[in-house]
């Protein structure tokens, strides 16, 4: 995982969560638990969605396991290294 | 069988906020009906709208606004007033005696809508991830349910105009019959879209707006009537067994004694005076109350030329010569035309009637329709009334008919 040195999205994530979940987004971490922030499985549906548009990435017909914050921000950074060696 | 009383009331309409501010609205005759402000007003012939423009009360958090259509967002305003004025917070305890049933013609619209101009305007290649979920018709139902924690039976009605109040009946009944302790019933619409709007406007049977002033567009039971106003809003109705509302020491405010229902089976839009008469009759059959016990109906009254002279027709067939001693209103001359929350508003203000011995005129009956030769309260309100019984009419495109009677609550 080189994605906690290169954490092209997280500071994107961290600010639309916080934005949406009416957060300060200095309490939201890389490994903060996207449940304990009451964060449920919609919210993260709309926030993928908010951010495939934001950095014109397709997760498609992917489902991955996304537990703590960093996992979305490591999804969307993968796909943005390919859009861009692509 | 149980005895069906209400224990609260809300109301969310273009004629305010809260069961008490849209009865004082009406009956002082303040119309909530003016020109429609809308991005695609410009594009539409028709120019009014009961439209609710002030700023709605913050009930739901940021994030999960995506899931909540207006009709929804209504609804959850309106059944939280309800819920508050019956005492009633999260009734985790008695969750499978508490069901929610709820009446909207086309649900979330407005989230359909923007999917469409998302697609077919835009040019995106996809809707909203929670679209579904925003605009299915029970949406609004079920997130009433979830939020008070009622786990019974949640039904949701659609049909058309009559959806809300059909949606009370069955609720009462359902109580009545012993199987649910209580119901938050009621219904909501939202449908001030561009194409739900367009779609009325070619069936050429919205009101003209009246050049001096666009409040008094709708004119019912009026000779120059021109046709229906659309509105938007919810009301909300807390329907209990009586046992259970004086076990918790619940406010009673009125008593739910009769519901009929019918369909006309003779055409889509035309009313028929016959099928709304059976409905009539039915509810009185159902309380148990003869015609001349009613002093008030709160009348469909969409003020559409065929409908309101059918409707001046069953009255008279259903109550004969008292006809002439009823008091008749249609509210919609101020609150417009809500549809699918019609018949849950217009129950709210007919019980609100029934409390404060008053009842809500009929607007803008300057030139009665000599056809239409009742007692239709015409301008003006009256307080001071004695009021044993009260009739709310609903009809509906369909051939639809709900007729439902409440009386003030009288210990027995």
């Amino acid at each position: 995982m080189n994605s906690k040195m290169n954490m092209s999205s997280f500071p994107s994530v961290a600010k639309l969560l916080a934005d949406r979940l009416e957060l300060d987004v200095n309490t939201i971490h890389p490994d903060t638990n996207l449940e304990s922030l009451g964060a449920d499985s919609l919210t993260v549906v709309e926030l993928i969605f908010d951010l495939e548009d934001e950095f014109d990435v397709k997760l498609g017909d992917e489902r991955p396991a996304l537990v703590v914050v960093q996992d979305i921000a490591d999804n969307l950074d993968r796909l943005i290294k390919n859009k861009t060696a692509s | 069988m149980e005895r069906v009383v209400i224990t609260g009331v809300g109301a969310v309409s273009a004629l305010g906020l809260g069961a008490d501010t849209n009865f004082s609205q009406a009956l002082s005759g303040q119309s909530g009906i003016d020109l429609v402000q809308l991005p695609f007003s410009d594009d539409l012939a028709c120019g009014v709208a009961a439209q609710i423009k002030y700023v709605l009360p913050d009930l739901i958090k940021k994030s999960e606004g995506a899931l909540f259509d207006h009709f929804a967002l209504f609804a959850w305003i309106a059944a939280n007033e309800a819920l508050q004025q019956s005492g009633i917070t999260h009734d985790i305890d008695n969750e499978v005696n508490s069901g929610v049933f709820w009446g909207t013609g086309m649900g979330g619209a407005q989230t359909i809508e923007a999917g469409y101009v998302d697609l077919f305007i835009e040019n995106k290649k996809r809707v909203r991830p929670l679209s579904v979920v925003a605009s299915m018709n029970n949406a609004a139902a079920a997130q009433i349910a979830l939020r008070v924690g009622f786990g019974g039976a949640v039904n949701t009605y659609s049909s058309a105009c009559i959806s809300s109040a059909l949606a009370i009946g069955e609720a009462f009944r359902h109580i009545r019959h012993g199987y649910a302790d209580r119901v938050l019933t009621g219904g909501s619409e939202a449908l001030l879209t561009q194409g739900v709007m367009s779609a009325w406007e070619a069936l050429r049977v919205l009101a003209i707006t009246d050049p001096e002033d666009p409040a008094r567009s709708c004119k019912p039971f009026s000779r120059n009537r021109t046709g229906l106003v659309l509105g938007e809003g919810a009301a909300a109705i807390v329907l209990e067994s009586l046992s259970s509302a004086q076990a918790r020491g619940a406010p009673i405010l009125a008593e739910l004694v009769g519901y009929g229902a019918s369909n006309d089976a003779t055409h889509i839009t035309k009313p028929d005076s016959a099928g709304q008469a059976r409905a009539m009759r039915k509810a009185l059959a159902d309380a148990g109350l003869a015609a001349s016990d009613i002093d008030y109906i709160n009348a469909h009254g969409a003020a559409t030329l065929a409908g309101d002279q059918a409707e001046a027709d069953s009255i008279k067939e259903v109550f004969g010569a008292y006809a002439k001693s009823l008091m008749i209103s249609s509210t919609k001359a101020l609150h417009g035309h809500t549809l699918g929350a019609a018949g849950a508003l217009e129950f709210v203000l007919t019980i609100q009637a029934l409390r404060s011995q008053a009842v809500p005129p009929t607007a803008f009956l300057e030139e009665p329709d000599p056809e239409c030769n009742l007692d239709f309260i015409p301008l003006h309100g009256r307080t001071n009334q004695k009021i044993r019984a009260a009739m709310s009419n609903s009809f509906a495109f369909g051939g639809s008919n709900v007729a439902l009677i409440a009386k003030p609550f009288v210990y027995l």
